[in-house]
């Protein structure tokens, strides 16, 4: 249950993180005054991805509040790697067997990192 | 704009975007800490102990109002970078925030072997995202 909402909390994220670049791309380029601006940080993408980085961390902070900081790590780790394969998958974007390297040493990185 | 200058501003978006979120990150926890300082010596929070609240609301009004800062220069980031660059680089916060952690005198963390180990991988592992394949 726990593992599940961990999930769901980390697919929020990555979420949240190919709709801010999908409002950044479709929106926010090319503008230039503030009406602009406020214009594209009102769009459906990124009012989304708004919601979906809120609703993540709150989901994120409840799970970990309540288990096994150091069983939650693995997760974070994915997070990263969801996003580089999600701006691949969904995105289009090209990336290289050297950027795949270097998510996978930051991946493992970032476990290590916030084990204790 | 030339492409120099756009280029640099591109890149000092992404820096900021980097250095204001570890900074939001020890903010927040610097506050919650106050917080939880306070709640364990069981101060009663009346009026009068508005002052006692002071550092908690401060640091996690810096912390949160880094964080914020972060998110917006964050937005600008993605205008120009793609997702699978810029993103793999937002985790050299989880560096500063350990070297934060560990340094500042008011959290006072410890580190260990394992975790400075993991902060070396993911240097190694920005090295090769930024180094390698010249972006884009």
């Amino acid at each position: 249950m726990n593992n599940a909402l961990l999930l769901l909390a980390v697919l929020l994220l990555a979420s949240s993180q190919i709709l801010q670049k999908v409002g950044a791309a479709r929106r926010l380029q090319g503008t230039h005054t503030p009406r602009e601006w406020l214009r594209a940080l009102l769009s459906p993408e990124l009012v989304g991805a708004v919601v979906a980085i809120l609703v993540g961390t709150a989901l994120w902070l409840t799970v970990l509040y309540r288990m096994d900081v150091s069983r939650a790590f693995p997760f974070l780790s994915l997070g990263t790697v969801a996003v580089v394969a999600a701006s691949r998958l969904w995105l289009g974007e090209h990336v290289s067997a050297r950027r795949w390297a270097g998510v996978a040493l930051i991946a493992v990185g970032i476990a290590l990192v916030a084990s204790t | 704009m030339s492409t120099e200058v756009n280029r640099w501003l591109g890149r000092s978006l992404l820096a900021a975007s980097i250095v204001l979120s570890a900074f939001g990150q020890l903010g927040m926890k610097a506050g919650m800490q106050e917080l939880h300082t306070l709640a364990t010596h069981g101060v009663v929070l009346t009026a009068a102990a508005w002052s006692e609240l002071a550092p908690t609301i401060e640091w996690t009004a810096a912390g949160l109002a880094a964080y914020g800062l972060s998110l917006v220069c964050w937005l600008a980031v993605l205008v120009r970078y793609p997702l699978s660059y810029a993103y793999p680089l937002l985790s050299l916060a989880y560096v500063l925030v350990y070297i934060g952690a560990t340094h500042w005198e008011r959290l006072a963390e410890t580190g260990s072997a394992l975790r400075t180990a993991g902060t070396l991988l993911i240097l190694a592992g920005v090295a090769l995202v930024t180094v390698a394949d010249r972006r884009r």
